[in-house]
């Protein structure tokens, strides 16, 4: 498999704050990754500098061939999707409209084309009869669900999760889960930051282990949780595990 | 007593003191309407300016609304019209209204751009962050997301201002113009002072009928906008 995404010595700095202090990281088409880490050790920056939500102070990131830069970004978004913690679903808009905003816009697809697919993503995880409902409405599992759904309207080539199950509550966390696998055995290229421990070893091709903005350990997760290499990552499992 | 409603009678019977008043508040109306103008025209932009990403081309622009926010925010408002009456536009036969119109507009062109800012800024980082992950383009986001939802935040601050600027521009009657504060003060003068109760009662009576009108018209915008929001 190839390389979709090459990132060389990325580092990010907040003020002096350093988060990311030189991450080397490759992933190949159809990996599933899982970012694992204690928090505050800059696991999220991480995945929000690959799209550029955070700009990076240094380093280069490649998607495919071609080094993103400020000037080509935005249009290398439309292959890199992502959902967030806090789903981000637009308020102003209804479901309809969040989901087919921007593939319309884009001018990937029709109006009527976008509309259709919107609605057999939205029968196929429950929620076709909150097509016209504004988020504020939504439940926070229907809220994340339908903002999975929003970055599978792109159709991208991969997918980033930052953490998009911590800001639900326990019952929604399975119904958000559920889904994602789903979206993981369509054999999608997915790096997600989680917290969730049994997900992550069910999930992933591989784990990274990042500690104080640098990767100190990665592996299968059958590796990575049976036989941790590094003092650091045997401590943080047996804290979460 | 009697002599309070004889005042009434007196001022709503002599066809100059009506005339007067009627041409001080058409005088008050069209200052505060032309500087209302000009004060949200000049205030989206600059606030426009002081919200836009920052890049090499926007250094320069940013401070000068930074400047222009700072120095009309930071000195009375008399003292601007005073500038504006007797240096910038000290030129013989210029129009009286149309400097005055000029400082209530780029006075409250400072403020509207803060109010303007400030709901920009408060809406949500997130919303900013959902299209810029779908790939659309900052003025899309602008357009489509940030301006709705700002709007929101804007418009009862933007309430407040218009009455602020309308009850202001009294203060052109400092500088010698016939507005509704000073045809009140011209009727009652060169009597007693009893004789300017009656006047300054009325005139203050024009001012809250405005006033409390476009209180109502911008509560009905405000409730607008919410059952926009509450819709299911």
């Amino acid at each position: 498999m190839e390389d979709i995404i090459r990132i060389k010595d990325l580092k990010k700095q907040f003020g002096k704050n350093k988060v990311l202090k030189g991450i080397d990281f490759d992933l190949k088409t159809g990996e599933r990754v899982v970012v694992l880490g204690p928090s505050g050790s800059g696991k999220s920056t991480f995945l929000r500098c690959i799209n550029r939500m955070e700009e990076p102070t240094s380093g280069e990131i490649y998607f495919g061939n071609t080094l993103i830069t400020d000037k080509n970004i935005q249009k290398m978004r439309q292959d890199i999707g992502m959902v967030f913690q806090h789903f981000n679903l637009i308020s102003n808009l209804t479901v309809m409209e969040n989901l087919t905003l921007a593939p319309v816009k884009l001018k990937l697809m029709n109006g009527e084309t976008a509309e259709k697919k919107a609605r057999g993503l939205l029968r196929h995880i429950d929620l076709l009869d909150k097509a016209e409902s504004f988020p504020a409405s939504l439940s926070g599992g229907q809220k994340q669900r339908i903002a999975i759904i929003r970055a599978m309207m792109m159709e991208p080539k991969v997918l980033l999760f930052d953490e998009p199950t911590s800001a639900l509550d326990p019952e929604s966390i399975g119904d958000v889960l559920d889904l994602i696998r789903e979206v993981a055995d369509g054999g999608m290229t997915i790096m997600i930051v989680t917290h969730e421990m049994s997900f992550a070893k069910e999930i992933a091709t591989r784990v990274v282990f990042i500690d104080e903005g640098k990767i100190i350990e990665e592996g299968t997760p059958e590796e990575f949780f049976a036989h941790p290499k590094t003092p650091r990552v045997k401590e943080f499992l047996e804290k979460v595990l | 007593m009697d002599n309070f409603f004889e005042k009434i009678v007196e001022l709503f019977t002599t066809p100059e003191y009506i005339e007067s008043l009627l041409h001080g508040f058409l005088l008050t109306l069209q200052i505060s309407f032309f500087a209302i103008i000009i004060g949200l025209i000049l205030g989206t932009v600059i606030a426009l300016v002081d919200t836009a990403q920052k890049s090499r081309w926007m250094i320069i622009p940013k401070f000068i609304c930074k400047v222009y926010t700072t120095i009309i925010r930071g000195t009375p408002m008399a003292l601007q019209l005073f500038i504006m009456f007797f240096v910038i536009f000290a030129i013989r036969g210029f129009p009286q209204i149309i400097t005055a119109i000029l400082a209530f507009g780029f006075n409250s062109a400072a403020y509207v751009a803060e109010v303007i800012r400030s709901g920009i800024q408060s809406v949500d980082s997130g919303q900013t962050e959902a299209g810029l992950a779908l790939g659309l383009s900052r003025f899309t986001i602008f357009r489509k997301i940030v301006a709705p939802q700002a709007i929101k935040n804007i418009i009862p601050a933007l309430g407040n201002e218009i009455i602020t600027v309308i009850k202001e521009t009294a203060i052109a009657s400092m500088v010698g113009l016939y507005d509704l504060n000073m045809a009140a003060k011209d009727i009652g003068s060169g009597q007693n002072m009893a004789s300017y109760i009656v006047p300054m009662f009325v005139a203050a009576l024009f001012y809250l009928a405005v006033v409390y009108l476009i209180t109502f018209v911008i509560k009905r915008i405000e409730k607008k906008l919410r059952e926009s929001d509450s819709r299911v």
